[in-house]
């Protein structure tokens, strides 16, 4: 029970500064070291992630044990109770930081703070607390009533799993109005942003433009996310199993979490446009910021991230592919290599001749990439699986490369000289339609080899316990991918914002308030990072370690090496 | 595994080749050549014969010397990619806030809070002095608390009145109208129509009309952009009269017949 402790006195942290810092005026505190700025940064980052994994895990986890359930494979189930364990653990780290963070906020912004509860006080004082109270409470009967609640009663206990996600997804929604209310306050033409806010109800606040697109993008990131700090533990957990029993289990829980991370990620990249899309719509000129001006380099980091996360995916899928005893007899139809190596041309052409939303460019697209699984059976010519897969890599570093073609080597579009510029007939590589394209072949690749990998494992018998010991690496290497990325974005969107609090409605007025440099946030994210999967690694440590040295659980029989 | 490394050295090679060719500036090239480079690593990787099991200490510095290595290559990719200069944002930003700063609470409170720090400076300033002089000697020369920071130092707008074309240029930077809009040969990105003929085509009335409201002039063949609304209709709560007159005023002097800036239509 101290993580209700824990819990209950991060809430007293929440209410007590907010009474405090309406006495306190304007004086705010001097963060050491830091600086006012990078601290909120830092520790509203670390919130963020541990908020994310609780509330993408979840998900994960209910998933995971209505799979067991129906498919009656234990393997599921303890996935499911050992990864809940590890959530309940992050969730007291949740409500600390969440704590710590207003405690931070107010100290650094006073004003700013007390004016912002103000704005969004049904939210702060009673929704989110509210509902932070009623998720610990299922949180804690989802894990107490996990032993009780079995057999014929497995039902009963994946419908409270399921009422707990629901309330997640509230939460996630309610806390999205104020963070994205910051960004894209409500407006309308012809009246003055303050005099719209004025009349503006809580609703209005909270469904302002790019709440909706914000809360979809973190939905999907929130379980590509859990997903791949699950892949982590497990790799984690095989590193140290001492049994060969064990080894298959955690190398079977690898794979799985990072599936279940790849189905979040496909849609990430489209989630994440659409939000891009509404922002821009809003105000176009926070699409230059990103695009061309001081936010152009994150851009082109998060390119190589996303390009290296994409590879880790696929080169995990290889080497799951290889511990797949006939793997080497698999064939797939002539029509995937051929079609992998024209995608990437023709998306390019058709995406820059009829963008988003003209429906033409699907009318060209969908029936090339589906082209392989629906004609697949009528041409009888078939390449082995391991030529298909290493076109599609090749096609990926290509896609990568049209990525991370810039428009400039500039880390501002207002001095950009000739001479670090796109030449002229070249410029079409930097377009956002050419930018898009590359993204929809690296999705592609990803779900091509997904078939390939299903089509195998039928014809094969997969090796449980005997991948590649690289493939761990790999595992731990997706983790921080995905976490680094996740902290660049969340600078990103903060940042968006530019010199306001408020984008176009309070200003900030401090020294800080300005664009850092991408050498300096990268040093704060790869801090953040570290710390957040150290966390993580303890929690993992602590939660799952014991259970290993005991005797295996009576509920989990041995897994066979050669299981499917 | 030297075979496949020629093999990228090849193809990086004659990728850079073909952009030298094409005129391509350097920088394109050796991030290709690079894409090339991780194309043959992760060729290596594929092929690679299978690493053996590590267990206890041996996996656990693994793991150590491995997170180290990722996270020095993300800090060290992305400090070697440009970086913006956060002074000329800085200069930028303290002159679009500086009236706004002016009139806030918040400002005022600031600018109370400085001087009493300033003040503070000063007094310790003037007990160190006085120590270090064992007090027999009146301090003659106490730096200026932050006094190279008078508001007639700091304010640079002050020749304003005197000076319409220069605060309209300066509105052009702050405001990063070029963002959108060529002029001069600089900025823009087709986003918006380039300018260096709109005072052949507009009165400076119309200019700032159109600033004001951007619905009210649609740019001839910028249907699309007019339709969606891409200049944003947030100056005029960005600048004063005077700013954005000033603006309208500088732009009304391009008057180069030589470029094709479209016909402005009036809409409302």
């Amino acid at each position: 029970m101290w993580h209700s402790l824990l819990a209950l006195i991060a809430l007293c942290v929440f209410i007590v500064p907010t009474v405090y810092a309406q006495e306190l005026g304007t004086s705010s505190v001097d963060f050491p070291y830091t600086g006012n700025r990078t601290a909120v940064w830092v520790v509203a980052q670390l919130h963020i992630l541990f908020a994310a994994f609780i509330l993408g895990a979840p998900i994960f986890v209910v998933i995971a044990e209505w799979l067991g359930y129906r498919k009656q494979d234990p393997r599921y189930d303890r996935m499911a109770r050992e990864i809940t364990k590890v959530t309940v653990i992050l969730f007291s780290m949740t409500a600390v930081t969440g704590g710590l963070f207003i405690f931070v906020l107010l100290a650094a912004y006073p004003q700013f703070t007390t004016w912002f509860i103000n704005q969004f006080y049904v939210v702060f004082a009673i929704l989110y607390p509210a509902l932070f109270i009623v998720e610990t409470i299922l949180m804690y009967a989802y894990l107490y009533t996990w032993d009780v609640w079995k057999g014929e009663k497995k039902g009963r206990h994946i419908a409270l799993g399921i009422v707990l996600n629901l309330v997640c997804l509230l939460i996630l929604f309610v806390i999205n109005g104020p963070t994205s209310f910051m960004n894209t306050p409500p407006k309308a033409e012809g009246i003055s942003p303050q005099d719209f806010l004025a009349a503006a109800t809580l609703w209005d606040k909270i469904a302002n433009q790019s709440w909706f697109p914000l809360s979809l993008h973190r939905i999907d990131g929130n379980i590509a996310f859990s997903g791949f700090i699950a892949g982590m533990i497990a790799a984690y957990m095989y590193m140290g199993s001492k049994t060969q029993e064990e080894r298959a289990y955690y190398d079977w829980m690898g794979f799985v979490a990072i599936w279940i991370a790849v189905g979040g990620s496909l849609l990430q990249p489209f989630t994440g446009l659409l939000l891009a899309y509404e922002m821009c719509e809003y105000d176009f000129s926070f699409c230059p910021y990103m695009m061309a001006d001081q936010l152009s380099m994150f851009f082109e980091v998060q390119g190589m991230m996303i390009g290296l996360l994409f590879l880790a995916i696929n080169y995990y899928s290889w080497l799951s592919v290889r511990r797949i005893e006939g793997a080497e007899k698999v064939r797939m139809t002539i029509l995937a290599p051929i079609v992998l190596v024209v995608v990437l041309p023709v998306t390019m052409w058709v995406m820059n001749t009829y963008w988003i939303p003209d429906p033409r460019s699907l009318a060209f697209l969908l029936p090339l990439v589906l082209s392989p699984f629906l004609l697949g059976r009528v041409v009888p010519m078939t390449v082995s699986a391991r030529t298909v897969i290493k076109i599609g890599f090749i096609v990926m570093l290509v896609s990568d490369a049209v990525w991370l073609t810039p428009s400039g080597f500039m880390a501002t579009g207002s001095d950009m000289p000739d001479e670090l510029k796109l030449p002229e007939g070249w410029d079409f590589l930097a377009s956002m339609p050419t930018k898009l394209s590359a993204i929809i072949v690296l999705v592609f690749v990803t779900v091509v080899n997904y078939v390939l990998y299903n089509r195998t494992i039928k014809q094969g018998t997969i090796l449980w316990g005997k991948i590649d010991f690289v493939a761990q690496f790999v595992l731990i290497f997706l983790a921080f991918t995905s976490t680094w990325i996740m902290g660049l974005m969340g600078a990103v969107r903060s940042l968006v914002k530019k010199y306001f609090h408020v984008y176009g409605l309070v200003s900030d007025f401090t020294v800080e308030s300005f664009t850092p440099t991408l050498s300096y946030s990268a040093w704060w994210i790869s801090g953040i990072t570290v710390s957040f999967l150290v966390i993580v690694t303890l929690a993992a440590l602590v939660a799952l370690r014991p259970s290993v040295s005991k005797v295996r659980e009576p509920e989990v029989g041995p897994v066979p090496v050669g299981a499917k | 595994m030297f075979k496949k490394f020629g093999i990228a050295l090849l193809v990086g090679g004659a990728v850079v080749a073909f952009a030298r060719s094409q005129e391509v500036p350097s920088d394109f090239q050796l991030l290709w050549a690079i894409i090339a480079l991780i194309g043959a690593m992760v060729f290596m990787l594929l092929d690679a014969k299978p690493l053996a099991t590590m267990s206890g200490g041996k996996s656990f510095l693994a793991v150590a010397a491995f997170w180290i290595l990722i996270v020095t290559v993300c800090i060290a990719g992305a400090s070697l990619l440009p970086q913006s200069d956060p002074e000329d944002e800085r200069g930028k930003i303290s002159k679009l806030l500086e009236k706004q700063r002016a009139t806030s609470q918040q400002g005022k409170a600031d600018e109370l809070i400085a001087r009493a720090k300033a003040l503070d400076e000063q007094v310790k300033a003037l007990e160190n002095r006085l120590k270090g002089l064992g007090g027999s000697q009146v301090a003659t020369a106490i730096p200026s608390p932050a006094g190279d920071k008078s508001p007639a130092a700091t304010s640079g707008g002050g020749g304003a009145a005197g000076d319409v074309m220069k605060v309209g240029e300066e509105q052009w930077q702050l405001q990063e109208c070029y963002n959108c809009h060529k002029l001069r040969g600089e900025g823009g990105k087709k986003r918006g129509p380039e300018l260096d003929n709109i005072g052949s085509l507009l009165t400076v009335e119309e200019i700032q009309q159109k600033i004001m409201d951007p619905k009210s002039f649609m740019a001839e063949g910028y249907d699309k952009e007019w339709t969606k609304g891409i200049m944003p209709n947030k100056f005029k709560d960005l600048m004063d009269p005077k700013e954005m007159l000033a603006l309208a005023t500088w732009l009304g002097s391009f008057k180069n017949t030589s470029i094709n800036t479209p016909k402005p239509i009036k809409k409302n």
